[in-house]
């Protein structure tokens, strides 16, 4: 099993909601990016500036899993390539490795709160009992394992079912990204790397990475726009998983108190 | 939306579009491991240089570079400077992978096989132990120190020649080039340990640094002729040090005073046929060590990522 995520850059809306989701989903801090959008100029008529979506591309043959000195960038046998931040020392060589640029160092000067000079909001005071990031250690996207991980000791699929898979995937409106098992010839990221073309980031540097992008004309796919309904379900789906754990966290905090 | 309008929300968004520049090593806390990196070079050089040419003091200050300027400084960098320790077998066994890993270990051996050598090479030390206890177990533990030093001197090349992503450094004449920099300023500072009284020989450094020197020049066009070829985003690099803003730095400080003026000192040393005065030497020295810094910056400055897009490929 190996899982990886197929985006499909003519369905992508450039929305910038998976970024939002990843950054509701692991609290990240103000100037810690995990998925990023970056914008680029192209020579296409009407298309002159567009943007693609990239993260950690989860490599099957990871330099930063081979250059980290603490061993504290570990990859599972389920192909996904996390940083135990509990050991890591923070030499920042893996951000260094990484030729995709998708780590991103977390010093404490990163960390001025959504509104710098006033009190941290309930919500960023909940995501750190929720997530603590650890100043002075790496971050990089992780495909949401611990959503992975909880949702497959329910006996949910991840990729197919909301609970068990990267909250990018679950809020992505126009459907672009997929997410699913590469090993298995029969999923639908597979179908998709195959009967699309899909390509990888610069794969002559042998990274192998698990993250495929399709491009150009969607051919006979369905519409790349969801209906309204699906998105806003999506959208709201996906808060209020959040907003349960935050009161529980709340209801906690009282009860301390 | 007006190209113009969309433009306006998207443009602070063009990051790894382009050619972009490596900052983390070079940048904010990242000048510590420039600094750091040029005294493992100039700490290395000189032990390996004294090793050579037996002399203790150049031993001595050679392993105070390292121990007490290099290492803090590294891991003053680290974001978890108390977890070093993690580095290290039995926490870690990186070591099978990691040229960071290695070096650090690399570190750890020359610090221990020094030291012991420098114990039983001192003179009123040895005498006092016994010269025929003291003699096998200074010149076991050099070897030992001398292979460490080489891994110390070597293994910053190989961390940078790993990285994929950026051309200019994933050259396999990287670590060459570093190593044998590295000499060269070892035997600029013995030049210094020998005119400031200790037990190295001025000349002899002064004929060893001339070898060096050319062998370096010619390391150093070759490294840049080949790295040019071998990729446009090398090739930008490449420009940034001869005529971008990298420029002063690498014909100033590279050029200049790292390989020029140590060279003119040497030559005017060959052709007086006699020795050369002490200011000169001091010049030499002085300029040998700033070429020292100025390299590894320009090296570090310089290192630009490929862009993330097939379709920009032809960087």
């Amino acid at each position: 099993m190996r899982w990886g995520m197929v985006i499909n850059l003519a369905k992508c809306t450039r929305c910038h909601a998976c970024v939002a989701a990843c950054r509701i989903e692991h609290f990240l801090p103000l100037g810690v990016n995990w998925p990023r959008l970056i914008a680029y100029e192209t020579d296409i008529p009407g298309q002159e500036l567009t943007t693609i979506p990239v993260r950690c591309n989860q490599c099957k043959e990871a330099p930063c899993v081979e250059v980290c000195p603490a061993e504290a960038t570990k990859k599972r046998p389920d192909g996904i390539v996390y940083v135990d931040n509990n050991i890591c020392v923070g030499c920042r060589y893996c951000v260094v490795v990484c030729p995709y640029q998708n780590r991103t160092f977390f010093s404490r000067d990163k960390d001025p709160g959504y509104f710098p000079g006033h009190e941290r909001t309930r919500f960023e005071k909940a995501g750190r009992k929720l997530f603590p990031h650890v100043s002075g250690t790496t971050e990089k996207c992780d495909f949401c394992m611990e959503r992975i991980d909880a949702g497959m000791a329910k006996g949910l699929v991840p990729g197919k079912d909301r609970e068990a898979t990267p909250a990018c995937v679950n809020t992505c409106q126009a459907r672009a990204l997929t997410f699913g098992d590469l090993d298995d010839p029969n999923s639908e990221v597979s179908k998709l790397i195959r009967e699309k073309n899909a390509f990888q980031l610069h794969p002559e540097y042998g990274t192998e990475p698990s993250v495929y992008y399709i491009d150009g004309k969607i051919g006979g796919a369905p519409s790349n726009i969801a209906p309204r309904e699906e998105q806003t379900a999506s959208h709201m789906q996906h808060l209020s998983t959040m907003e349960a754990k935050a009161r529980e966290i709340f209801k906690k905090n009282k009860e301390s108190k | 939306m007006s190209r113009m309008a969309t433009r306006q929300w998207m443009i602070t968004h063009e990051w790894m579009i382009k050619p972009m520049h490596q900052r983390e090593w070079i940048e904010r806390r990242g000048i510590m491991i420039w600094i750091a990196e040029t005294f493992t070079s100039l700490g290395s050089g000189l032990y390996l240089v004294s090793l050579f040419i037996n002399s203790w003091w150049g031993l001595l200050v050679g392993w105070l570079i390292i121990m007490f300027l290099k290492l803090p400084l590294h891991i003053a960098y680290f974001g978890k400077p108390w977890r070093f320790y993690r580095t290290m077998p039995p926490f870690s066994n990186a070591w099978k992978t990691s040229w960071f890993a290695r070096g650090i270990l690399f570190s750890v051996f020359f610090g221990t096989f020094a030291f012991i050598q420098l114990v039983f090479g001192q003179p009123d030390l040895a005498d006092l132990i016994g010269r025929s206890i003291a003699d096998p177990i200074y010149y076991v533990f050099g070897v030992l120190a001398g292979l460490s030093a080489l891994g110390v001197g070597i293994y910053g090349g190989f961390i940078m020649n790993y990285v994929k992503g950026i051309p200019f450094w994933n050259q396999g004449l990287l670590p060459v080039v570093i190593m044998l920099a590295g000499v060269a300023d070892g035997f600029g500072l013995v030049m210094a340990v020998g005119l400031a009284g200790g037990d190295a020989s001025v000349t002899w450094a002064e004929t060893g640094s001339r070898y060096l020197l050319m062998i370096n020049v010619l390391l150093i066009v070759t490294y840049l002729i080949s790295a040019g070829y071998s990729s446009s985003v090398a090739k930008l690099s490449i420009q940034e040090l001869l005529k971008g803003p990298t420029a002063l730095m690498f014909w100033g400080g590279t050029i200049i005073l790292g390989l020029a003026v140590p060279a003119v000192v040497s030559v005017i040393s060959l052709f007086s046929g006699e020795d050369v005065s002490t200011v000169l030497l001091i010049i030499a020295v002085a300029s040998h060590t700033l070429g020292a810094f100025a390299l590894k910056y320009c090296l570090l400055k310089v290192g630009i990522y490929r862009p993330l897009l097939p379709r920009f490929a032809a960087y």
